[in-house]
């Protein structure tokens, strides 16, 4: 158990034909004893590129990457006593569920071979798969299969575990319950785990913090809720969250925001926030839209039902400024499960000035987020 | 059916015996008759009385017995062959076993340092080894016996391990073929691995490594229990290819004791008083057998490896 610090690494492939591609640009983060850290984007934003520079399996270009305050740059991927769960697994097809997971103490400690044998059991039995020991891979349903390549990293009870997509091979499910169980099983072996996902539900739900990368570019480490409700910038923001929150482009015009289908009237701590930048983006989160029959106000505005989808607890509306249009633009808003909307209707939705984010236009930089004075994740995010 | 009446149509469709399916076992009758018929030949001549044996179709069983006036079937032939030919299937066996073994582990760990591993340069070392392939026996003949009669002093070197048993003098011919061949084989047998351990998993090596595993560990417990179904293709391509061969035997052992047994069956029942085909078909099937054996062993790995 240790902490991993990532501080300025940057990782430049070199094409055959000289071209140089920075996959990842200058990421410095910090990870706690025991935490558990997402490292979340876009499919080829760096993420799995960073986390194979901590397990030795790509060279770093330039920065330090240490492991309990010890420098690892140059350690071959053996010698660094840290584990992978891969997305495929990677057990080994000739082997049985045992020898799969006793491998790694075989060939990394001079354990004698009834200890070795002692450890795998005792793992085998936490991890549900002790009656499965005998089982080659191919023999094993995919479920298990990611319990086995689990238990092959927790045996070997190493400084930290790093995770590439790990549930991505099950279906939604089985994912699902996987993902409570990764959980508890690393708070209670209390070990350091960067966890590499695309899927923004899994950082989210999984991770003490989330760094989220786009395009090598570190964008923001911090707790689920920071990321959620205060974006360091417009890409965090419309990548954390689903339905993603809407964006409408708009122009400064003194007191108020001009878009192309509506006018926006800021508060005071908002017009400060936006200084003297003339463009800006308007975000709001689908949930912070109401959404009403009829009613108006200053930021009220008249618009029509496009699409309803039903999501049983909740309805994703989504909503036009253009009625009769074939293709129209829409925004999104959830609204309760139990309300009933159709498309066509007219309503009226409420964007409230205390729930907008304000972003600059031209780098996307978030000028204002949204106000969590009335609400109770306050403390956390402080 | 109704009698001759029914369109294909019907016959594909009703029931008995569609016409399809008629002619699909017709054809594989008449395609394994067609590849049998050279072998059931072989073995009918091979029992056949030399004088007789010009006087009738040579695939029908022997007219006249093969000791004749006794009326007795004899496989007096084989017996002969067996006989004559023994030192050659020995010095077949010492050659081939060897080459073969050596060929597949040292293409197969090529295979890995060239495609698991990687390292800058490997592909251009890798071109070199396909090249290897396209290098044609005429041109490295007469450098090859230069090489092994006049370069390396092989003859002399080999010279104090004759005091072990059973080893002569002559072996170190022998030793020189096997040499020889496993370097010929190398390119084929490390293209055939290569293709086999490109399709091997990266995360599965990667794993590996991050377990601990050296390369050489990799290999050993990894690379080489998941090459067992390639090992058997390349042990029956191998061991066909070497003990065919008479062109490098030719070459390199020219005549004498060690001869091998492609080079024995060439004189085999051949003198002046004229040819004994019986015993040439039965010298031919007997130096044929142990590559049937090596199928039979190693078939069921083999169609695995193909497949895979």
């Amino acid at each position: 158990m240790a902490e991993l610090t990532l501080d300025d690494v940057t990782k430049v492939f070199t094409e055959d034909d000289g071209n140089e591609i920075v996959a990842v640009d200058d990421v410095n983060i910090d990870i706690d004893d025991g935490e558990f850290l997402v490292l979340v984007g876009p499919s080829g934003c760096g993420k799995s590129t960073t986390l194979r520079m901590i397990a030795g399996l790509e060279t770093i270009t330039s920065g330090e990457i240490s492991l309990d305050g010890r420098r690892i740059n140059e350690k071959p991927p053996a010698e660094r006593d840290i584990a992978m769960v891969f997305q495929s697994y990677a057990l080994y097809p000739h082997m049985t569920v045992r020898e799969n997971m006793s491998f790694g103490l075989e060939e990394s400690t001079d354990m004698p071979d009834d200890e070795i044998a002692t450890h795998v059991s005792e793992t085998a039995e936490m991890m549900g798969i002790g009656d499965l020991l005998e089982r080659k891979p191919a023999d094993l349903s995919g479920g298990q299969q990611q319990r086995v390549a689990l238990g092959r990293a927790i045996v070997r009870d190493p400084e930290a575990f790093l995770m590439d997509e790990p549930l991505s091979n099950l279906d939604a499910k089985l994912r699902a319950t996987m993902r409570t169980e990764l959980q508890r099983l690393q708070a209670e072996l209390g070990v350091t785990t960067v966890y590499v996902t695309h899927d923004q539900t899994e950082a989210m739900t999984m991770g003490d913090r989330i760094a989220i990368l786009d395009d090598g570019v570190l964008q923001q480490v911090g707790t689920p809720l920071e990321c959620y409700h205060a974006p360091n910038n417009q890409f965090v923001a419309g990548f954390i969250g689903e339905p993603s929150m809407n964006f409408f482009p708009m122009d400064r015009r003194d007191d108020r925001l001009v878009g192309d289908r509506f006018e926006y009237e800021l508060t005071a701590a908002q017009r400060e926030a936006v200084g003297d930048a003339d463009r800006v983006t308007l975000g709001v989160r689908p949930e912070d839209i109401t959404v009403d029959i009829e009613g108006g106000g200053s930021h009220a505005y008249d618009v029509f039902v496009d699409v309803v989808e039903p999501r049983g607890d909740e309805n994703t509306v989504h909503l036009t400024f253009d009625r009769g249009v074939d293709e129209p633009e829409t925004f999104t808003a959830t609204i309760s499960g139990l309300r009933h909307i159709q498309a066509g209707e007219p309503v009226v939705a409420t964007l409230p000035p205390d729930s907008i984010h304000l972003f600059d236009a031209e780098t996307g930089v978030a000028l204002h987020n949204r106000s969590l004075e009335t609400t109770e994740v306050t403390e956390q995010l402080t | 059916m109704s009698f001759g009446t029914s369109t294909d149509e019907e016959t594909e469709t009703g029931p008995g015996y569609p016409l399809r399916r008629i002619v699909l076992y017709v054809t594989l009758a008449a395609m394994a008759a067609f590849y049998l018929i050279p072998i059931e030949t072989g073995i009918m001549t091979s029992l056949t009385n030399p004088s007789s044996y010009s006087g009738q179709f040579p695939y029908l069983p022997p007219l006249e017995p093969l000791l004749s006036g006794t009326g007795e079937f004899s496989l007096q032939p084989w017996q002969n062959a067996v006989d004559l030919l023994g030192q050659g299937l020995v010095n077949s066996a010492i050659l081939v076993i060897p080459a073969t073994i050596l060929s597949g582990l040292l293409g197969s760990m090529a295979a890995y340092g060239l495609t698991t591993v990687s390292w800058r340069g490997q592909i251009a070392v890798y071109v070199t080894f396909v090249a290897g392939i396209f290098i044609p026996y005429q041109a490295v003949l007469v450098p090859l016996t230069q090489f092994w009669y006049n370069v390396v002093p092989l003859r002399t070197a080999f010279q104090p391990v004759t005091v072990l048993p059973f080893v002569q003098g002559y072996h170190w011919k022998l030793v020189a073929l096997i040499v020889t061949h496993t370097a010929y084989g190398l390119p084929i047998c490390t293209l055939l691995f290569r293709a086999h351990y490109k399709k091997l998993s990266d995360e599965m090596i990667e794993a590996a490594r991050l377990d601990g595993a050296s390369i050489y560990r990799i290999y050993r417990r990894i690379i080489l229990p998941l090459s067992v179904p390639m090992f058997a293709v390349v042990f029956i391509y191998q061991f066909t290819q070497i003990w065919n061969d008479l062109l490098f035997a030719l070459t390199i052992i020219q005549f004498g004791d060690a001869s091998v047994v492609t080079q024995e069956l060439v004189g085999l029942g051949v003198s002046q008083s004229g040819t004994n085909f019986p015993l040439r078909m039965a010298g031919a099937l007997v130096a044929a057998l142990p590559t049937l054996l090596v199928y039979v062993l190693f078939g069921e790995k083999f169609a695995k490896g193909v497949a895979a």
